[in-house]
This record gives C-alpha cells, sequence and structure tokens, in this order.
C-alpha cells in the first residue's frame, strides 16, 4: 500500500472511528431519510401511482429522499474539524490531498451505509420494481460517488465560513442537480429494463463524477491551506 | 540533534480589514535558543505564533524557515519540521490518547510501535493503558497530549503558545525541564507567552505593543 493511501485511511479511520462513537452525522443521515421515505410511503405508498408513471416517479422520490439526507450529514465533515479546532493540527501533520481523499473516504462510507438501508426499505415500501437489479446497485454506487465528491469538496469551503447555515444547501444544489437528473434516468432505465439508456446515463455519471474528482482534487488544497 | 533549523522574520504585520493586529514585527529564532514573543492580551502573540507555524498568511513581510545551510524550506513543509502547543489546536475528544497519538503518526508517515507511543505518553506523565476518551480528560491531561503530539516526530521547531497555563505546578516543573532539554538538544523553541516564569526561558525577546 502506498503511504499516500495508508496517510489517507488513516484520516477515513479516525473519522469513521469518532463518527461510530458520537453518531451525529449517521443519525442525521438516518432520521432524515427515514421520516422521509415514512412520509412519503404513508401519503403515496404503493399503489397511488399509475403503472406508466411509477419507474420514473418513484425514481425521482428514491433520489430526492438520498440527496437531501446526504445534504443534512454529509457536511460534518470539515465543520466538526473546524468548531472543534482540530483543524489547525491536522494542517500541519498531513498534506492537502490526504486529507481531501480520506476525507472522501469517509463520506463515501457514510452515504453507502445511508444506501444500503434505504434503498432496499424504499424498494419494498413502495412496491418498486427494478427490471435490472445488478445495474440498479451500479446507479446507486457511482450516484453515491458523485454524490460524494461534491459534498465533500463543498463542505471544505463552508467550513471556512463564518455563517454556515443553509450555505451547504445552497452551493451543493446547483453541482448536485445536473448528477440529479442522470441518476434519476439512470434508475429510471435500470427499473424498466432500457440497457440503451441505462449505459448512456451511467456515461454520462462517470463523466460527470470523473471531472468533480480532478477538479475537487486542484481545488481542494486551496480551499483548506488559505 | 543534527540539521537545525532557523526562523527569521521581517516587518510582519497582520490585519483583519481595518483591525490592525501588529505592524512591522521583526525577530529571529535560532537552533539551541528560545525565542519569547510576550505583549498584553490581544496584541496578537497567538496570530503572530500561527503566521511563523504557516497557518496563517501575514498581510506584510515575510518568515523564513532556513536549515544550517542557508536553504529556505518552502512553506508547504515547515509542518513536517515543527511541533505545536496552543490552547487554539485540540486533539481528537472522540479518542483515547494512544489513539491520537497512532493518527498524528500515521498521517506524518511514521512507522512507530504502540511500545513507543505508550513509552511517549509515560513521558507527558499520561497512563498509556487510559481506556477513555480525551473528553474525559482534565484540561491538564489534554494539554500534556497537546505536548505529546507535538513532540511525537522529534521536530527540529517546536511553538508553545501558554503551553504551561493549565499544568500544575509539578506539570509546570517537568515543562521547563522538557523546554530546556529541547534547547540543549538544539532546537529552535518560540514561546508565546505572558507568564513570568516562561518568560525566563528564552533567551531572545519580542515584544508586541498591542
Amino acid at each position: 500500500m502506498s503511504r499516500w493511501l495508508a496517510e489517507a485511511l488513516a484520516v477515513a479511520a479516525k473519522d469513521l472511528r469518532a463518527e461510530f462513537r458520537t453518531r451525529v452525522a449517521l443519525n442525521s443521515l438516518a432520521l432524515f431519510a427515514l421520516t422521509t421515505l415514512a412520509a412519503v410511503s404513508y401519503t403515496i405508498g404503493p399503489y397511488r401511482l399509475a403503472t406508466e408513471d411509477r419507474p420514473f416517479l418513484l425514481s425521482v422520490l428514491l433520489w430526492i429522499v438520498i440527496f437531501f439526507a446526504a445534504l443534512a450529514g454529509l457536511d460534518r465533515s470539515f465543520v466538526k474539524e473546524e468548531e472543534s479546532h482540530t483543524a489547525p493540527l491536522l494542517r500541519l501533520a498531513a498534506t492537502p490531498t490526504v486529507v481531501w481523499a480520506g476525507k472522501l473516504v469517509y463520506n463515501l462510507v457514510l452515504i453507502f451505509v445511508l444506501m444500503a438501508m434505504l434503498a432496499p426499505l424504499f424498494c419494498v415500501l413502495m412496491g418498486f420494481e427494478i427490471a435490472m437489479p445488478w445495474r440498479f446497485v451500479v446507479v446507486l454506487a457511482v450516484g453515491g460517488y458523485g454524490l460524494a465528491v461534491i459534498t465533500t469538496i463543498v463542505a471544505a469551503i463552508i467550513a471556512q465560513a463564518l455563517t454556515r447555515g443553509a450555505l451547504f444547501s445552497v452551493l451543493s444544489l446547483p453541482l448536485l442537480l445536473p448528477l440529479l437528473i442522470i441518476v434519476i434516468e439512470g434508475t429510471t432505465a435500470v427499473a424498466t429494463g432500457d440497457v440503451a439508456s441505462y449505459s448512456e446515463s451511467l456515461r454520462a455519471m462517470v463523466t460527470m463524477a470523473g471531472a468533480m474528482t480532478i477538479v475537487s482534487a486542484f481545488l481542494f488544497p486551496v480551499v483548506w491551506r488559505d | 540533534m543534527s540539521g537545525g533549523i532557523s526562523i527569521s522574520f521581517s516587518d510582519v504585520a497582520k490585519r483583519y480589514d481595518l483591525r490592525v493586529v501588529f505592524r512591522a514585527v521583526s525577530g529571529e529564532a535560532r537552533p539551541g535558543e528560545a525565542l519569547v514573543i510576550t505583549g498584553p492580551n490581544g496584541s496578537g502573540k497567538s496570530t503572530l505564533l500561527a503566521i511563523l507555524c504557516g497557518l496563517l498568511r501575514p498581510t506584510k513581510g515575510a518568515v523564513r524557515f532556513l536549515k544550517d545551510d542557508g536553504d529556505e524550506i518552502p512553506r508547504n513543509e515547515w509542518g513536517r519540521h515543527l511541533g505545536v502547543v496552543a490552547p487554539s489546536m485540540a486533539v481528537y475528544e472522540e479518542l483515547t490518547a494512544l489513539e491520537n497519538l497512532r493518527f498524528y503518526a500515521r498521517v506524518r508517515g511514521l512507522a512507530l510501535t504502540d511500545a513507543e507511543h505508550r513509552v511517549l505518553l509515560e513521558r507527558v506523565g499520561l497512563d498509556p493503558d487510559r481506556s477513555t476518551t480525551v473528553r474525559g480528560f482534565s484540561t491538564g491531561m489534554a494539554q500534556r497530549l497537546k505536548i505529546a503530539q507535538a513532540l511525537l516526530h522529534s521536530p527540529s521547531v517546536l511553538f508553545f503558545d501558554e503551553a504551561s497555563s493549565n499544568l500544575d505546578p509539578s506539570g509546570q516543573d517537568w515543562l521547563e525541564a522538557q523546554v530546556q532539554s529541547l534547547i540543549d538538544d538544539g532546537r529552535t523553541v518560540v514561546l508565546a507567552t505572558n507568564d513570568r516564569r516562561e518568560m525566563t526561558w528564552g533567551s531572545q525577546n519580542v515584544s508586541l505593543a498591542g
């Protein structure tokens, strides 16, 4: 294992250890997701949507729940470092790219835990039938990665601001909106079994997530150091 | 210790919008010596320390880290050569003392064993077998852990901001002996303080007006 990777994993492991002891971010994510899911399943349920509308509308609802739950909890990674005054020593001890990669891995783990809980529950409660289940997992994984990359860099930016409040959502939404549209198309495609549309959506998702990874890796050292 | 590092700063000024913290401060900290920064509350001692560490940029002036041979160390590498103990810099409350040291060693790329971490914790007066997280520590114990964190990588330069403030009298005696041993070992020490006792540890002085 390269030294850089070992250092990045040390940052992720430290954050995960701290998170599993306090469960602040996990509780925010889970409570928001479960409350929204309960509201959606109670008001709409599995039978209130016309059969032909179901794949698209249920995809929209699934991703709205995932996106807003992510916005409720993923900003903690950097805000906590600043609020608890641990950021200065981390700045001195680790290189910026190590911190960025470690925080990205941490956010990825949180988002994948959220998805692993939420997606099966959503499918059962809403009667969401998926024609291509393995490809559904791929859409969730790539969409989750894109979500983690964008929220990680936005969290780093807003952690430096004095008035954080709604800044995370305000800055994240314009960046997340194109990804949201693409993952909804991809999820609709895997629900209906449309392979061509799935491939097209997957290409767009990978391109966007890749571009955001490169931009974040270059932007982060400037945000973190200055 | 071989290969000391000097810190030279000239005409350093810091202002936040219209508020001037200090202007045109100069000085030098050399290996085997302690530089003491003094000044009334709000005069910018901690701000100057953060600038010397590379955590803040000065509004004007320059700070340079110089090796024995005169080569300058780039700003983005200063962190590797320095250790800091300051009230505005905390260790992780959700981790134990041993977990904190393990973490800082890993991100610094140090291959230290648990036995070495335990020795360091004992050296600063902490019980390495204590399983409670730092949240359960007294301020004095947390201060001792911060000192251990600063010494972990045997840095050439050490910054202490009000380092003895939360220590009991025996802890203050211990810290004085530690600082003296670091100076004797050829390390560069910078102290920001108003404590009369700490002021006597240095051979150079920079006074901020306030």
